[in-house]
């Protein structure tokens, strides 16, 4: 690794201090004179038509301000699109109508006043069922996209024909379809086919800080201050919400309490404080509760799939076949199911591989992206398939994996138009399974798989997983200052995963200049901030690290010229350092850095902003020129090669222990070995990896929705009924372990990838593959469970081979 | 009218100083009245805009309902007393460690330094179809939504249901009931003492209960007496998250061995029924036998004779029969 | 437009919203605040609240919050939360679930962890409140608690945090030498979504450190 100064060292991001003290202000921490609160009428059906709904007596009531219903939103959206408000709900919990009050108690009881008939409509919660000959469809025009368009597909008679209740035909008709390989010499090549279904439940994201927006309307300028992943990103489309140009839109949101996917670049229901703001004339707040959040917050779509793989006797995977139905809800369009193979393809680079599948509608809350979409999924679902395929060949889970581990630009994923399947910019991920293997002591530790104590069984598993890890294209912007100071812009957003400052120190290391003399503006649209990626996809750490560094040789350059131009000789004749640059070979023929930035004032044009490179974004321009004149700009569109999809890859490591009396699965320990280039942050690094891999535990173990299937409506819509992990359902008696390959992506010059998406893979699939390590000890099938996530009563139902009450593939149990 | 389930409505709150002024507002107010313990359950309902009476009587100012304090025979345990002062009190952890380790073993760290015991005991079902508001049997409708084929119901009852399948979900019920406990209860100037094991009702009894609490009724508080102080008393509760979580079952079992055999027991489980259930088929099949491999077994098995699961539920068959065997098998492991 | 907490007195409240007639300004110690822009009546409309019955709690309480006493006009079912945020300015305290699950809005009462969402203010009259505006000494000293969390970079979206500071600072008054095992049965009531349980342990583990050493 490169020797840096500041990049793969700790420090303090420079918002944590106000969030310690309390000082932070989140969506909901914003005040604004006469403010006013929201609150929703909701769906309490899963489909429905909205005969009439009277609100005039809640327009009566003393402290209401105003309503706004579907009528007053100003364009239809196009389908497969959702509405902020609708006459048509498609899932419990759809806002029909909001009403605002002086307070949140009296907007709720007007909204009991309101009289409201709803005509029941046909609804559908498992996508298997929506497949079947002569069932009902989520959406009136059909129940899959193919294509860009909305479709119905229905599997026939005979397709179904000799399969068990919920079992995926293989070649029944599917909405998408890809492949590489000779599919079917791949099987004859393999020593063993395993053939299996999988279902992997959708799981809410959950973020603590329910979908909360306040707005208020000033001078014809929108401000809005919503609780949103990406800054620069959401401003568009609160414009287009708004219904004004994004000029007029002042974003104000420097802390979101959490995302993981669900608000990337905002929200529709924002729209929803919007229009009421306007329309009544009062800043409007609006928090919806933790059960509406459940509702219209985002959730990662089910999958459910009939999967085939072939393994020859050294561990090579031939081939790989799956057909996935995904889980959808009623809006919008995911790609998850076809994630299966598409990630499977490249955590296991089998010979051949076809991927089929439909993407189908529910009358359950909207699915999104969420963590690594479809990678989780991917990764959970083929491990104990892998794993099973392994054991039968007499081979160890980790050879495996580094036998099939891709390297270099591996390529992956469905073929192009061309033919030709995408590649990989850097791929470590045999690294990443010995750092990983090593950290756990797997040898050591695997011995100890099927090991008794009592009415306790060890299990030990592990996993690769891999995401994407990095966008680009994006800008760069920064103004040295006369004062000495280097004043770095950010639209990235902020999480607090640490990546929004961590990627803005790359402009500190470029211009050797310490930490404690530059400055991040961030969170506040009106602060001139340029062009970013969205904070979500793991996309900023590659992304801003690259962007910071074309804007640091555009400074370089600019600091040189001026040197040149005021000391003489050629810009090449100069070099930078210790808040200065100088003549190569003689340190005190130079300039400081507060001169070069009064000198770059001076000259005006470039040196300060006045003149601007052409291809950065107009919001950069724009930002750009309203900073022009503080000092010496950087600023530059990263133009650098791409090399290929950035890709993170993550090797997870589990050892749980069974109690087969009870079901009980205590996860004894994890570790991770990963690849994701330089480290810029080692704490925020290991917060994602643990982060990440917590949130994958309970995809193995707890988190699932259940609904009820007469009514179509959630039952579990609480914590404690729900499971998002607990501080004690993790390892936690001893701090877990992770360790990076330190091999730089020669794709950025500071070669660093993200690496929130695939530790969330790894933590789910290890998992998955430690309980069924566990329980296969027990006698041949015990560990095949079929979905996640595994839970004390499948595994007693399992043990006693009594009946669960479900098919295999059943949603939402 | 529509549906909101959110932010609790405008209620009537009043915050008596003594029991006998507790006791005359419930009088007045009748069913009205909503008594005010820790208010967790509580304000789940309230803002929920489920349950909405017209007035709430707070209890929280009246000390001597939180006193726990040793008795001639045994420790009596104001209802007001929280579960934190359940789980610290030393007299408690000494005569009735399982007692500790039960209240302990309830939902976190907060609500366990806000609950109450009496609260604990008192607590409403948590059937998912029931809490949300559904008009079902329980909330004075004329149907089940838990039990139908296609209802979900991995949480609800094996044993006791008529019409209503929900299930008690206490961990200190249990214990209680195990440990012989009495319920005082106070209604107007009128006191009267109900054993734990009668103190829960079924739905065969009163559907709309879970105790035998009226409206203007007071527990008081709860009598541990000295019978069972100091005996093997074996608590487990398995849940699906190791915090916040209820029971998906949960076991005390209280045994007293002499000379090898097992001279008397009590073996009571909850989380399987609307009520928590006292095995006394169990506790007659181990009277007088060795403690041991064997006997544990015979009492899973007898533990559940007689159960009826629903469709997502037939694991807590195996659970409970496991729990009931390892209460008698195993050390307990009461780590309060 | 201004951010600032906004507090409105019970005769600009009485005249009405609409006239704008607000007074600004920082929140006074023992100030009788009452009917914040959260309460207050609309514009010629009828007093929504229910008038008291005989023997019902009085709207007008004092609550001691971070060591100054306040006077508050509180309805009866408002929890400690929403007065917290919306009557007092103390927006430190978050709402994540509302419903006791999650414990984003954990404070102190009497130095013990509640559930602030799920505590009615009048329950709390005449208690000691502390919340993570509480923490800092007067010259800005930090809580051990707050500068290990900076120490170590504890905690991501950080929506999680004060409920998270504040139990922990409950747990190193109670044990200053706590184990990782301690640390998070004692914090096992306050829901993290980011998972960033290790680097908290951590940084509990650290705090205790400094208090030790302090």
């Amino acid at each position: 690794m490169a020797d840096y100064k500041l990049l793969g060292k700790n420090y303090r991001t420079p918002d944590l201090y106000a969030k310690v003290t309390g000082r932070s202000k989140y969506a909901e921490d914003h005040r604004a004179e006469g403010m006013v609160f929201a609150k929703l009428l909701v769906s309490p059906m899963p489909h429905a038509r909205v005969r009439s709904a009277d609100t005039s007596a809640a327009e009566a009531l003393p402290g209401v301000l105003g309503v706004l219903t579907p009528d007053d939103l100003p364009d239809e959206v196009e389908a497969p699109n959702e509405a902020a408000l609708t006459w048509e709900p498609k899932y419990e919990g759809e806002p029909i109508i909001a009403v605002a009050a002086v307070n949140e108690q009296i907007a709720s009881d007007a909204i009991e006043l309101i009289n409201l008939d709803l005509e029941p409509l046909p609804f559908v919660l498992d996508p298997l069922e929506s497949l079947r000959p002569d069932s009902p469809n989520a959406r009136t025009d059909g129940n899959t996209t193919v294509g860009r368009e909305i479709a119905t597909i229905k599997w026939s008679a005979s397709d179904l024909a000799g399969l068990a209740s919920g079992e995926i035909p293989m070649e029944a008709e599917a909405a998408a379809e890809w492949s590489y390989g000779d599919l079917e010499a791949g099987f004859a090549e393999a020593d063993v086919i395993v053939e299996e279904h999988s279902y992997n439940q959708s799981t809410s994201h959950q973020p603590l800080e329910s979908r909360t927006t306040m707005a208020y309307w000033e001078g014809g300028k929108l401000y809005v201050y919503p609780s949103v992943q990406s800054t620069a990103r959401s401003v568009g489309p609160m414009a287009r919400w708004a219904g004004i140009e994004p000029s007029n839109v002042v974003l104000i949101n420097e802390f979101t309490g959490g995302g993981f996917g669900g608000k990337i670049s905002g929200y529709v229901h924002a729209q929803i404080p919007i229009l009421l703001s306007k329309k009544i004339s009062r800043p409007v707040m609006m928090r919806i509760s933790r059960r509406e959040e459940n509702a219209i917050g985002r959730a990662r779509p089910g999958v459910q799939a009939r999967i085939r793989l072939g393994m020859r006797s050294d561990g090579r995977i031939t081939a790989l076949d799956v057909h996935g139905v995904g889980e959808q809800g009623p809006y919008g369009r995911s790609g998850d199911n076809m994630n299966v193979a598409g990630i499977g393809s490249l955590c296991y680079q089998p010979l051949a591989c076809r991927m089929r599948g439909t993407n189908v509608y529910t009358n359950t809350p909207p699915k999104g992206p969420q963590r690594a979409p479809g990678g989780v999924q991917s990764n959970t679902m083929l491990e104990p398939i892998i794993q099973k395929a392994a054991k039968q060949l007499g081979l160890d889970q980790v050879e495996v994996h580094k036998i099939n581990a891709p390297e270099g630009q591996a390529k992956f994923g469905a073929p192009g138009r061309d033919g030709e399947q995408g590649n990989v910019s850097s791929a470590f991920a045999r690294e990443a399974i010995d750092k990983g293997a090593e950290l756990f002591n797997w040898t050591e530790r695997k011995a100890r798989s099927g090991q008794r104590n009592g009415s306790k069984v060890t299990g030990i598993g592990m996993s690769l997983a891999a995401y994407s890890a990095g966008a680009s294209g994006v800008d760069g912007l920064f103004v040295l200052r006369p004062d000495g100071r280097l004043y770095i812009q950010s639209g990235v957003g902020n999480l607090g995963t640490g990546s929004t400052f961590d990627t803005m120190r790359t402009a500190a290391e470029g211009l050797d200049m310490p930490w404690d003399k530059c400055e991040v503006a961030w969170g506040d649209s009106s602060k001139h901030l340029p062009w970013s990626c969205s904070q979500g996809g793991s996309s900023t750490t590659h992304a801003h690290t690259r962007a910071n560094w074309a804007a640091v040789e555009d400074a370089v350059q600019k600091i040189k010229e001026i040197a040149a131009g005021d000391l003489g000789g050629e810009a090449d004749d100069y070099e930078i350092g210790g808040e200065r640059v100088y003549r190569s070979g003689n340190r005190s023929q130079g300039l400081s850095f507060a001169r070069v930035a009064q000198r770059a004032i001076d000259l005006g044009g470039k040196f300060d902003g006045h003149e601007l490179p052409e291809d950065i974004n107009g919001m950069t321009t724009a930002s750009a020129t309203a900073l022009a004149g503080q000092g010496l700009m950087g600023v530059a569109k990263d133009n650098y090669a791409e090399g290929g999809r950035r890709m993170s890859f993550v090797a997870g490591y589990a050892e749980v222990e069974v109690d087969i009396e009870t079901g009980n699965i205590r996860l004894v320990d994890y570790a991770a070995g990963s690849d994701a280039g330089t480290i810029l942050h080692p704490k925020t690094y290991g917060a994602q990896i643990f982060g990440g891999a917590i949130q994958g535990f309970s995809v193995a173990l707890s988190s699932k929705w259940v609904y009820d299937r007469r009514w179509g409506l959630a039952v579990a819509k609480r914590f404690y009924s729900n499971r998002p992990p607990g501080i004690l359902d993790v390892p936690h008696e001893q701090p877990m372990k992770w360790a990076n390959a330190d091999l730089p992506d020669p794709f950025n010059p500071l070669g660093a990838k993200g690496i929130g998406e695939a530790a969330q893979g790894a933590g789910s699939a290890s998992v998955a593959s430690a309980i069924a390590d566990a329980l296969e000890s027990l006698g041949e099938g015990n560990g095949d469970f079929h979905r996640t996530p595994v839970t004390r009563d499948m595994i007693l139902t399992k043990l006693e081979q009594a009946p669960i009450g479900h098919d295999r593939l059943t949603a939402h149990v | 009218m529509a549906v909101i389930r959110d932010v609790i409505p405008q209620l009537e709150l009043f915050q008596p100083s003594t029991a006998d002024d507790a006791l005359s507002l419930l009088e007045e107010h009748g069913s009205d009245a909503w008594v005010y313990a820790g208010g967790l359950d509580t304000l789940d309902w309230f803002k929920d805009r489920v349950k909405r009476p017209r007035v709430v009587v707070d209890l929280a100012a009246i000390d001597s309902m939180k006193q726990i304090q040793a008795t001639s025979d045994g420790i009596e345990i104001g209802a007001m007393a929280r579960l934190i002062d359940v789980v610290n009190n030393a007299e408690i952890r000494t005569q009735f460690p399982a007692l500790a380790f039960a209240a302990k073993s309830a939902a976190s760290p907060q609500i366990r330094n806000q609950g109450t015991i009496g609260g604990n005991v008192s607590q409403d079902t948590r059937c998912w179809y029931y809490r949300d508001g559904w008009t079902c049997y329980r909330a004075g409708g004329n149907i089940c939504y838990a039990s139908p084929p296609t209802a979900m119901n991995r949480e609800h009852c094996i044993l006791g249901a008529s019409r209503c399948v929900a299930v008690n979900p206490s961990d200190t019920a249990p214990v209680l009931v195990a440990l012989d406990a009495e319920m005082v209860v106070q209604r107007g100037r009128a006191e009267r003492v109900i054993p734990a094991s009668e103190f829960f009702v079924g739905p065969e009894l009163d559907i709309e209960r879970m105790t035998m609490l009226e409206p203007g009724d007071l527990l008081m508080s709860i009598r541990v007496p000295s019978t069972w102080a100091g005996a093997r008393v074996y608590f487990e509760k398995v849940r699906d998250r190791d915090t916040w979580d209820f029971p998906l079952v949960n076991v005390a079992t209280a045994i007293r061995e002499s000379g090898g055999t097992i001279q008397d027991a009590r073996v009571v489980v909850n989380g399987v029924a609307p009520t928590p259930v006292r095995l006394t088929a169990v506790e007659n099949a181990i009277r007088g036998q060795a403690r041991n491999e064997d006997t544990a077994m015979r009492a899973g098995d007898v533990s559940i004779q007689g159960v009826a699961p629903l469709t997502h539920n037939g694991f807590k068959v195996n659970l409970m029969r496991n729990l009931v065997k390892r209460s008698i098998r195993d050390e307990p492991m009461l780590d309060v | 437009m201004s951010q600032e907490i906004i507090e409105v007195t019970e005769e600009t409240a009485q005249q009405g919203v609409s006239r704008r007639n607000f007074i600004k300004g920082a929140i006074a110690a023992s100030a009788a605040v009452s009917s914040t822009n959260y309460l207050f009546r609309s514009n010629g409309g009828t007093v929504l609240a229910q008038t008291p019955a005989a023997g019902a709690v009085e709207r007008l309480i004092t609550v001691n919050v971070n060591g100054r006493s306040r006077r508050i006009e509180v309805p009866p079912m408002e929890t400690v939360a929403t007065t917290l945020r919306y009557k007092l300015g103390l927006t430190g305290t978050k709402i994540g679930c509302d419903r006791a699950e999650c414990g984003a809005c954990t404070v102190l009462v009497d130095g013990v962890p509640h559930y602030g969402c799920s505590l009615l203010t009048h329950s709390v009259r005449g208690r000691e409140v502390t919340t993570i505006e509480g923490l800092e000494a007067e010259d800005g000293t930090l809580h051990p608690m707050q500068q290990a969390v900076l120490e170590e970079q504890g905690f991501q979206c950080a929506f999680c945090m004060s409920g998270f500071i504040m139990n922990s600072v409950a747990l190193l008054n109670d044990n200053q030498s706590p184990t990782r095992k301690q640390a998070a049965e004692w914090l096992s009531g306050n829901l993290c979504r980011c998972a960033d349980y290790d680097k908290i342990l951590t940084s509990v583990m650290r705090a205790a450190e400094i208090t030790r050493g302090a």
